[in-house]
């Protein structure tokens, strides 16, 4: 598909949040305007409390913008009750944390198992949770639970728990930010296969260079904006060659 | 889900087990303490019924219960009894509570008392209650290891065993009337009058004592329903129903606190399950079946506790009555279940309405 014709599966207009407690206000977006297509890989930049982890949010329809419209997938979440949001989430949405957010008392294959439950009809279009496992290198370890798995391996079931619904986006939030650097490159190069084999929507928040150059597209921000210096990279086939 | 669910049950061994005994105890409370309270009453009402006569003559306000009696009915109210029309037999009987064994002695005439219906029937020994005899009932003679001719000190004085009778009569232990009322220091004065009347219209036979005796109590035994109808029961139902709520709050409170600390627990899972796209029904499910599963423990557990009590407690004391049917049961187990899950509801509507942002960020 080209890249003029590539549907845009999120969009913000004059997106705004403004926090409140009491009278003071903190306004962590100003007006931010962002189109991402499908199939696309986008890494958000930036010093902490630039928004980024904002933007994600409301982006993942866990909050509602003071202002302005978000359209995800053509849906204008902005609009919709919490149960339109809910349905978002599950349908569309898969989250990834920098802290994994796994259930400690599910064995790894619960914790994906869990997520097909709530999407409701996980056992039709989406991959097994063993298949889902084994392409990330996990099958030997569905019977454990997350504190028997390492940082890495738990990363990773997050991933499998994410993808596991063909969600139309994947929302990353740090998602190396609590590995050591072999295991962020593992899961770096598993996101960059999910975007480029099945074709998966990513946006990742990450403060690292070299985990935002894995993606096909950098967006700075600082002071809730989008800087228009953001870059847009072309994947390098001997960059797989570090992992 | 459910494994989500049973893998919490699981992850918090105490917090389950503390639960899961304290729905037990709520359904014990209310099946053994009710079940006592129920079956004493029961008992005791079959076999005042069992006495044989129709109808019972008390001053007005009186309970069946002679323990709260005094002896305040004079004597000669028998030949006005038996002046009415249709009354063939009136019977006194001086009650007495003996503290020692907790249970009531009955002073009567025995000549008099063996012609209703429900006559003592002499098992073992000499038919026979002259001053210092004493008849106790097998269940007595079994629980303190009695045999004719053997002694017995009752209110601070020694009978001897004349004979045993048949479980059935409204107490197990009959010393004669005269005795009593000495010992009682309450001379021509009873308790209650048994009358039998002829056979024949009952309602006619009631309407006549209730003009003859204004001031007095007239209860009927021929029907159970009328026996309780008739009968004044102080505190009875309101004792139940302080165990059946203190019980079912039990219950309430308990899985109240332990969901309610659960969600606090567990505030960041619920961040988790709502970036996930779960509902809020799905997270109010999810506790309230947490809850139920472990209410569900508690009540099966409680209901089988409760039968061995029950058995223990007949096998130790004989003569007390533990009441426990199937109604009984459903009741305590519908109630430990209703309660706990009620007392699941405000902690999965509050788990249910956080904020998945902030709700995640919780450390």
């Amino acid at each position: 598909m080209g890249e003029s014709v590539r549907p845009h599966v999120i969009e913000t207009v004059d997106l705004t949040m403004i926090y409140k407690s009491g009278k003071v206000e903190a306004c962590a977006l100003r007006g931010v305007n962002l189109v991402v297509k499908e199939g696309e890989f986008v890494a958000v930049m930036g010093p902490s409390g630039c928004g980024k982890s904002t933007l994600l949010h409301l982006l993942g329809g866990l909050m509602r913008p003071t202002r302005g419209r978000i359209f995800i997938d053509g849906t204008d979440i902005g609009r919709l009750g919490d149960a339109g949001l809910t349905e978002v989430r599950r349908k569309k949405i898969g989250y990834v944390f920098q802290r994994f957010n796994l259930f400690p008392t599910l064995t790894a294959k619960g914790n994906i198992e869990l997520a097909k439950k709530i999407h409701g009809n996980g056992h039709l279009n989406a991959r097994g949770a063993e298949e889902i496992l084994e392409m990330l290198g996990l099958k030997d370890k569905v019977a454990f639970r997350p504190p028997e798995l390492s940082g890495g391996e738990q990363q990773r079931v997050a991933i499998a728990r994410a993808v596991i619904n063909q969600p139309r986006i994947i929302l990353a939030d740090e998602p190396t930010g609590s590995l050591d650097s072999r295991n962020a490159r593992m899961v770096l190069r598993m996101m960059r296969e999910l975007n480029e084999k099945l074709n998966q929507t990513i946006v990742m928040i990450t403060h690292d260079h070299e985990a935002a150059a894995m993606a096909s597209r950098i967006i700075e921000m600082r002071d809730g904006q989008i800087l228009h210096r953001a870059q847009h990279f072309a994947y390098e086939p001997e960059f797989e060659g570090l992992f | 889900m459910e494994s989500l669910i049973t893998a919490n049950i699981r992850s918090r061994p105490t917090r389950t087990l503390i639960s899961v005994l304290a729905v037990a105890l709520g359904i014990i409370l209310m099946l053994i303490v009710g079940g006592i309270a129920t079956g004493t009453l029961n008992d005791y009402l079959q076999r005042t019924r069992m006495v044989g006569a129709d109808f019972i003559l008390q001053p007005s306000g009186s309970t069946v219960f002679y323990a709260f009696s005094g002896a305040s009915l004079p004597i000669k109210l028998v030949d006005k009894l038996l002046e009415v029309p249709g009354i063939r037999a009136a019977v006194p009987v001086l009650a007495k509570f003996n503290s020692s064994d907790f249970g009531l002695v009955f002073g009567v005439d025995l000549e008099k008392y063996n012609r209703l219906s429900g006559r003592l029937k002499v098992v073992e020994g000499k038919e026979s209650l002259q001053a210092d005899e004493v008849i106790v009932d097998e269940l007595f003679a079994k629980s303190h290891q009695l045999s004719p001719g053997m002694k017995l000190t009752l209110l601070n004085h020694t009978f001897t065993v004349s004979a045993i009778c048949r479980v059935g009569s409204v107490v197990r232990v009959f010393v004669s009337l005269g005795t009593l009322q000495e010992l009682n220091g309450t001379p021509d004065k009873v308790t209650a009058i048994f009358i039998q009347a002829d056979k024949g219209d009952l309602s006619l036979a009631y309407e006549r004592l209730r003009v003859a005796f204004p001031g007095f109590a007239i209860i009927r035994t021929s029907d159970a329903s009328l026996l309780l109808q008739d009968t004044s029961m102080p505190g009875f139902k309101e004792f139940l129903l302080t165990v059946i709520l203190v019980s079912t709050l039990l219950s309430f409170m308990v899985i109240l606190l332990a969901m309610y600390t659960t969600i606090f627990e567990r505030t960041r899972e619920i961040g988790i399950l709502k970036s996930l796209g779960a509902s809020r029904w799905f997270i109010v499910g999810m506790i309230l079946k947490e809850s139920v599963i472990i209410c569900g423990f508690g009540v099966l557990f409680g209901a089988g506790a409760s039968a061995v009590i029950r058995k223990a407690i007949i096998a130790a004391f004989p003569t007390m009555q533990v009441s426990m049917s199937a109604r009984d049961l459903l009741f305590a187990c519908a109630m430990g279940l209703g309660s706990g899950t009620l007392g699941a509801i405000y902690p999965a509507y509050k788990a249910a309405r956080q904020d998945p942002v902030t709700a995640l960020s919780y450390e």
